[in-house]
Parts: C-alpha cells; sequence; structure tokens
C-alpha cells in the first residue's frame, strides 16, 4: 500500500496537501499516526529550553552606540554650519513679520550650535573622564542633545515652515545643552591638565 | 522557544534618539532569543555569539530605520536571521560545498538510536536545521525562508521535508510509512 511521504504529511499539516494524499490520510491509520508525529515534533522542538549567551557582550555593544551616537552628534553639527550659511544669504533679503525673525533665530541658533561642536571637538578627551560625576553627567547632556537630534531627524520629513518657532525651540535647547556640555568638557580638559 | 515580547513604543523611540539605557534595555530584552535562534542555526557556540554582537552592533546602525512596521522582535530577528545565514554561507564556500542536505553526525553516534530531539537536530546539517527552526519554531512562511535564504520556495520546502525524514529515523520514529 502506497503511504504518505514526508512531503505529503508536511503539505496536510500546512493544509495545502492534494485530495489524494487528504483522502489517504483520512483513511490510513499508519499515515494519521505518522502526521502525529510529525506535530508532537513540532511541539517539542518548540519547547526545547532557550539558550543562554554565554558571555555578556553588551559592553562591545555600548561601544558601538556612544561612537554612533557621537558621528551623529557631529554629522548634526556640520549639517547646522551649512544650513546657516545656507539661510544667511536668504536673510539678506529684508522680509517682514515674524517669518524672517524665525529664520533669523534659526539660523543664529544653528550657528551657534555648530560653533559649540568645534569647541567639543577641541576639548574631546573621550577615555580621559576622571570623576563619576563628570561621567555621569556628560552622559545625561549627551543624551538630551541626541533625543533633541531625534526630534529634529524626524521634523526633517515635515513641511519645515509648519514647524518653523518648534524648531527654533529645538535649536535653542540643543545649543544651551551643548554649552554645558562644552563646560564640563572644558573642566575635565583642565582637571587632566590639558 | 517563541517569543512574544512586546515592547513599549516610548522605549523605541528613545532607542532611535540613541538613548544608552533605552538601547541597553534592547539588548537586555532579545540577547537571549536572539542568541538562541543563532544558536540552534548554528553548529558553533563562538559563532552564535558573533551573530549576536554583530546583530545588535546593526539594530544600534540602524533602529532609526524600524518604523515601526510589525514587532520590533520580528525587526531584529529578521537580523540575527540574516546574519546568520550570512555566516553558513560564508563557511559553506570556504569549505566548497553546496548548500548541503547532508546530516553531520558526531563520530560514535549512531543513528537510528534512541537519542533525543536536541541531538537529532544537531546532527543536520547548517541548512537543514535553519529552515526547520526558522519554519517549525519562528513561524516563518516558505516564501520569506526563501527569500532569506536567495533560494526557491520549493528549495525551502524540500530541506524542511528531507530534515524531517532525517528527524524521524534519528529519532526511530513513526511505523515505516513515509518514504
Amino acid at each position: 500500500m502506497m503511504h504518505c511521504t514526508m512531503d505529503d504529511l508536511l503539505a496536510l499539516r500546512a493544509g495545502e496537501a492534494s485530495v489524494w494524499a487528504r483522502r489517504h490520510a483520512e483513511d490510513c491509520a499508519v499515515c494519521r499516526a505518522e502526521l502525529e508525529v510529525l506535530y508532537q515534533r513540532v511541539a517539542q522542538l518548540k519547547a526545547l529550553p532557550p539558550l543562554h549567551p554565554p558571555r555578556d557582550r553588551w559592553s562591545i555593544v555600548r561601544g558601538a552606540a556612544r561612537t554612533e551616537r557621537n558621528r551623529r552628534r557631529r554629522t548634526w553639527g556640520g549639517w547646522g554650519l551649512a544650513a546657516a550659511a545656507a539661510l544667511a544669504g536668504a536673510l539678506l533679503v529684508p522680509r517682514l513679520g515674524g517669518p524672517g525673525t524665525l529664520h533669523a533665530e534659526l539660523s543664529m541658533a544653528k550657528n551657534q550650535s555648530a560653533t559649540l561642536e568645534d569647541q567639543l571637538q577641541s576639548y574631546d578627551v573621550d577615555g580621559r573622564v576622571l570623576t563619576g560625576r563628570m561621567a555621569a553627567k556628560l552622559a545625561e547632556l549627551e543624551d538630551r542633545i541626541a533625543v533633541i537630534d531625534g526630534d529634529l531627524a524626524r521634523r526633517g520629513t515635515l513641511k519645515p515652515q509648519a514647524q518653523d518657532a518648534e524648531l527654533v525651540q529645538l535649536w535653542k535647547q540643543r545649543v544651551d545643552l551643548m554649552r554645558q556640555l562644552v563646560n564640563v568638557r572644558v573642566g575635565t580638559a583642565r582637571y587632566v591638565g590639558l | 522557544m517563541t517569543v512574544a515580547l512586546a515592547v513599549p513604543d516610548i522605549l523605541v523611540a528613545r532607542a532611535q534618539a540613541g538613548d544608552e539605557a533605552a538601547l541597553e534595555a534592547l539588548y537586555r530584552a532579545f540577547e537571549t532569543p536572539v542568541y538562541n535562534l543563532a544558536r540552534r542555526m548554528l553548529r558553533n557556540a563562538e559563532d552564535a555569539e558573533d551573530v549576536l554582537q554583530e546583530t545588535f552592533l546593526e539594530v544600534v546602525k540602524s533602529i532609526r530605520t524600524y518604523r515601526g512596521e510589525g514587532h520590533l522582535w520580528g525587526w531584529v530577528r529578521k537580523i540575527a536571521a540574516t546574519k546568520a545565514l550570512m555566516r553558513i554561507r560564508r563557511e559553506q564556500l570556504r569549505a566548497a560545498e553546496p548548500l548541503d542536505d547532508e546530516p553531520v553526525g558526531r563520530p560514535g553516534m549512531h543513528v537510528g538510536a534512541n537519542i533525543d530531539l536536541e541531538r537529532a537536530f544537531e546532527q543536520l546539517s547548517d541548512t537543514s536545521r535553519s529552515v526547520v527552526w526558522l519554519h517549525d519554531v519562528e513561524g516563518y512562511t516558505h516564501e520569506e525562508i526563501s527569500e532569506l535564504m536567495g533560494k526557491s520556495v520549493s528549495f525551502s520546502k524540500s530541506q524542511l521535508a528531507r530534515a524531517h525524514a532525517r528527524l524521524r529515523r534519528t529519532l526511530g520514529e513513526g511505523e515505516g510509512a513515509t518514504t
């Protein structure tokens, strides 16, 4: 007697079996038993205990995360400088009312942010932080800047005109945080005698 | 092992903004499922560890591109499965072997002996094991597996059938109906 192949059994399990396989399985106790064994095997596979990683790799991933965060921050800083230069041209044309003022404020904030980024580069002493308090403060400031950068990135896909006022606020917040970051970095550099 | 990990949107948003604590929370949530997936697909524990690391390096780099389609675990899992399959392909190229369906027995292990499922599963080739795990445990369709592997749907189906036939023989199951 011809029985179901494994292909047939898998097709039966998936509800895609041929008419012959479906009819045969209804009548054949051997094939029904095979199908049941297949179901049980899959259930046992699903029930296998999870295997845990023997070592913690978070420290390596964290290092990469910090590098990525610094790269993004620098990219934003560079972008800010370029955008400021582009906007400066637009500001040569006098505008009436709010939009002109907003553009000027936005331009100024981006310019300040870019300048602070440059300053930060000269004090960037990664790996030389000597106190836990300084390290915690730096991490906190960098996290807050990263959140703002993420927000700015998302708003980049929206219509700029509708977002100008909020953008100015975000860039001002960024400048404030960058200023604090530079101050902490300057303090760190002095501490290590640079 | 099935995983139904729901990650709060706010955690994802913070991770996308580069928040280190949020990224670590995601790492802690997914490190075991990712390692387990890689370890089931790969023969070598060190390779599985490397896949775990590579997966999260990719997560850190690309999480901003995650737009919330489906569960985050599905997104992370796809990265992990792709990394593991790349490693299998590299290993096969290095060994100048085709995508195999031959079992990898251990010296002294007798096929047909009443051994447990876990050991029988380990005896399958990397490709067969990957297909079985992705399809039967992780719930991937043959279409998704064929896309991940760069193979046809029929390749995925035949690998699954051969793997189950082999498991059945190794475990000494059934009454001899299947060929």
